[in-house]
């Protein structure tokens, strides 16, 4: 006979008549069930969701064909066959891997090849590609700053950035929303105090999908000497005269410190970089501990980062069709009655309100065939719950319309619209 | 599943108000001359009637109540059947005695919330007796509503029970706060901290995934503030530090293994306690051997104020004297999610003046994190 106990560090063992007590050392891995049960208790643990098809307009999802509105793919250029062929080409001249970290062994022709083009693409005198988004903003922010220095965060900040503001030993300090007196406010103080300010934003929010003023910022910065740090993930190869991002948009190129951005969402690859002097690039590759300590990029990776810089160069049809499409779709939700926020990109949220109601209507979306993930609190107010759809240059007017019928027949049956 | 929450009216809260007694405390019968009439039987009605309207699951709630208008009368009114009567008042009038007793009453079987309507007496004497055995709610009712446990509104308090139930607040510290009511009356406007009690609060939450946060509880919030403070008395060592009252200055201390007065003052110098529960004169008299003194102090109760409602041992010649600048101002953030803006009524309007001309305070809201905050001088 076994009994157990709820103590978790002494169990003790009762062997037929004879009572014997042992007293065993904790059990290492209890945790890992425990924590992983406590998250599905809460229904706080993710459903991973698995694509049969690549990420494509219309993905097959679970078994399941649907329109995809919930990818970061927006240009469809993960689908496009020159960046196949890139990665292809590559493959075959360079090899599966790299062999090293870039630093040692492992920086090939290519790697250096798409820096250089990324930079002139960018309009800035040089770039630098990290591993990922993540690896360049947990790898650079900590080393921008230190002690007796100041970071100054917009308070809806992505994750990356503030993971890497964490691993600083310099103050931080928020504020509010896009709000410039507020970050006037800030810079006064921080002026006095400080040896080195960082100010750092995301371009595009990717909760509203509304942008940063950078070009108040970068004014607000240059009154207080401070360094302007933005990162762009959402509106690389977006925004901006053929997707060349955030400087373009507020055509102020090269007047940010640091740009940074990655190829896994419009570029339809994977990577991080950031774009900005020499200087700041010599910095950069000489002090990131990520850049540093992890291996590069395989070479169908930088082949693939190459053909769509050229696609971007070249085709400027895909960003307009991606424009196109947003703002067909988001004139067609607003007139059937959806409150669609303040989104000025092609991230379009569908404000439904109450949570319950958000997940049910991407529920209902996703047996109607189309895919779109809900956004509730803590990530969004507790009262604007919402699906947030975003927009894919591959859709066609018909899968538009489409998911469209969707919405409204959905919206009118939960009674949101 | 099923939530149990106590009940609790102050019949006779809130009547001073209208007859130009600033509270009721001792002088109920003065009050019903003067033509006082009872206004939380109305506000208690308000809150329930907004709550079952607001609310899909308060079927779910058991009330624990008292007879009479101490509850029982305001939750037939409203309609609601799920109730149970615990206490009955004995005489006519009810007294303090009454809510006193009827929290004994409660502690035999705590509800998970007690809800209660009055003022800040109300709260005093509700906190006398529960401690922080079980959180406390409060609709504002009464002349006074200093305590940090009271909704804004009737409407907000309706709100913030119902998210409760859904298990969207959490819980954590409030002041009690108190008035010296004979004092007042005579003109004289002495706020001070009674004690730290339970109230309902609104998580923090850190992202630490894409789309993914964490809720943090109000403990590990203090935690990283107590870090915070323990770097800036490693690099200041050669200064004194004012540890002012409150429930969060309190648990900093406690963190730092430094033992402090919750209600006053304490002065410390290199981690260690240099004089504990300091008035203006002792304070006057050690920044005369300490002359680099940094004051930290927190948001007291409801209304945001951090000079002005206890801690008045921090007269405008201490502060003179220490300087606006070397005042650290620390809160945490499910605290300011309530008192947005802070307040500064220090007595002396240059002083005040010269806060004013400031506009905003940074306040340190995490380790090495701080945000600014609106501050206004006006008395309220």
């Amino acid at each position: 006979m076994r009994i157990l106990f709820p103590d978790p560090l002494r169990e003790r063992i009762i062997l037929g008549g004879n009572m014997m007590t042992q007293i065993t050392k904790r059990n290492p891995n209890k945790f890992l069930k425990d924590e992983f049960d406590e998250l599905v208790r809460n229904h706080l643990e993710w459903n991973i969701h698995v694509l049969e098809s690549g990420s494509q307009p219309h993905s097959i999802v679970d078994g399941k064909e649907v329109i995809m509105l919930c990818s970061n793919n927006y240009l469809n250029l993960s689908n496009h066959p020159r960046l196949i062929k890139g990665a292809i080409d590559a493959a075959k001249k360079y090899g599966a891997g790299s062999g090293s970290v870039r630093g040692i062994a492992g920086t090939l022709k290519i790697h250096t090849e798409v820096e250089k083009r990324l930079a002139k693409f960018k309009r800035t005198e040089s770039s630098l590609i990290y591993q990922t988004g993540f690896a360049a903003n947990s790898g650079l922010i900590p080393q921008l700053v230190g002690e007796g220095d100041i970071v100054i965060s917009d308070e809806l900040n992505h994750g990356s950035i503030i993971d890497g503001v964490r691993l600083t030993k310099a103050d931080r300090a928020i504020f509010k929303h896009r709000d410039m007196s507020d970050l006037e406010r800030v810079l006064k103080d921080a002026d006095k105090k400080y040896r080195r300010i960082l100010i750092i934003t995301d371009g595009v929010f990717s909760m509203d999908g509304d942008i940063a003023p950078m070009d108040k910022i970068v004014k607000l910065a240059n009154e207080f000497g401070a360094m302007t740090y933005v990162d762009d993930a959402h509106g690389e190869g977006v925004i901006g005269e053929d997707g060349r991002g955030i400087g373009a948009h507020f055509h102020i190129e090269g007047k940010i410190d640091v740009e940074m951005g990655t190829f896994s969402k419009a570029f339809g690859v994977v990577g991080g970089l950031i774009a900005g002097s020499q200087d700041l690039v010599n910095f950069a590759y000489n002090k990131s501990r990520t850049w540093l300590l992890s291996g590069s990029h395989p070479p169908a990776v930088s082949g693939a980062q190459l053909a769509a810089i050229d696609v971007l160069e070249t085709e400027p049809e895909h960003v307009k069709r991606l424009w196109d499409n947003t703002k067909y779709f988001k004139k067609e939700l607003n007139s059937l009655g959806f409150n669609t926020g303040g989104s000025e990109t092609p991230i379009t949220p569908v404000i439904v309100g109450d949570a319950g109601k958000a997940k049910q209507l991407s529920n209902k979306l996703f047996d109607e065939g189309v895919f779109a993930l809900p956004i509730v609190f803590p990530m969004v107010a507790r009262d604007k719950a919402r699906i947030r759809t975003m927009m894919n240059a591959g859709l066609t007017n018909k899968d538009l319309d489409f998911a469209l019928d969707k919405f409204e027949r959905l919206g009118k049956q939960l009674s949101i619209i | 599943m099923s939530v149990k929450i106590g009940f609790i009216v102050n019949p006779i809260a809130g009547m001073g108000g209208r007859v130009g007694l600033k509270g009721t405390d001792d002088v109920v019968d003065k009050a019903v001359k003067l033509g006082a009439h009872p206004v939380a039987r109305l506000k208690a009605e308000e809150m329930l009637r907004e709550f079952s309207v607001f609310s899909v699951n308060h079927h779910n709630v058991i009330w624990i109540t008292c007879d009479g208008d101490m509850g029982n009368n305001e939750l037939e009114t409203v309609g609601i059947k799920n109730k149970q009567v615990v206490y009955s008042p004995t005489g006519n009038t009810t007294s303090a005695n009454d809510t006193k007793n009827a929290c004994k009453k409660f502690l035999e079987s705590p509800p998970d919330l007690l809800v209660f309507c009055g003022g800040d007496g109300t709260a005093r004497d509700i906190f006398t007796i529960i401690d922080k055995k079980i959180p406390l709610l409060g609709i504002p009712a009464g002349v006074k509503m200093h305590s940090g446990v009271f909704g804004i509104t009737t409407n907000a308090t309706a709100k913030m029970l119902q998210e409760f139930i859904n298990k969207q607040l959490t819980v954590g510290d409030a002041e009690i706060m108190d008035l010296d009511e004979e004092l007042y009356r005579k003109g004289e406007w002495k706020v001070r901290l009674y004690g730290i009690a339970k109230g309902i609060i609104e998580p923090t939450y850190i992202q630490v995934g894409k789309s993914c946060f964490e809720s943090v509880s109000d403990d590990e919030v203090k935690d990283e503030i107590a870090e915070h403070v323990n770097d800036e008395l490693e690099k200041h060592k050669d200064w004194m530090f004012l540890f002012c009252t409150g429930g969060t200055i309190d648990s900093i201390a406690q963190k730092l293994n430094i033992e402090h007065t919750l209600l006053g003052i304490d002065a410390v110098y290199q981690k260690k306690l240099l004089a504990k529960d300091v008035n203006e004169e002792q304070i006057l008299q050690l920044l005369k051997k300490y002359p680099k003194t940094k004051i930290l102090l927190s948001p007291i109760g409801a209304q945001g104020f951090i000079l002005g409602r206890g801690n008045l041992q921090l007269s405008p010649t201490v502060i003179n004297k220490i300087g606006i600048e070397n005042i650290i101002v620390v809160a945490t953030p499910s605290k300011l999610i309530h008192t947005p803006i802070l307040r500064v009524d220090t007595g002396d309007k240059r002083l005040d003046h010269r806060f004013a001309n400031q506009g905003y305070l940074m306040v340190v809201i995490g380790y090495r994190l701080s945000r600014v905050v609106k501050l206004q001088t006006n008395s309220f």
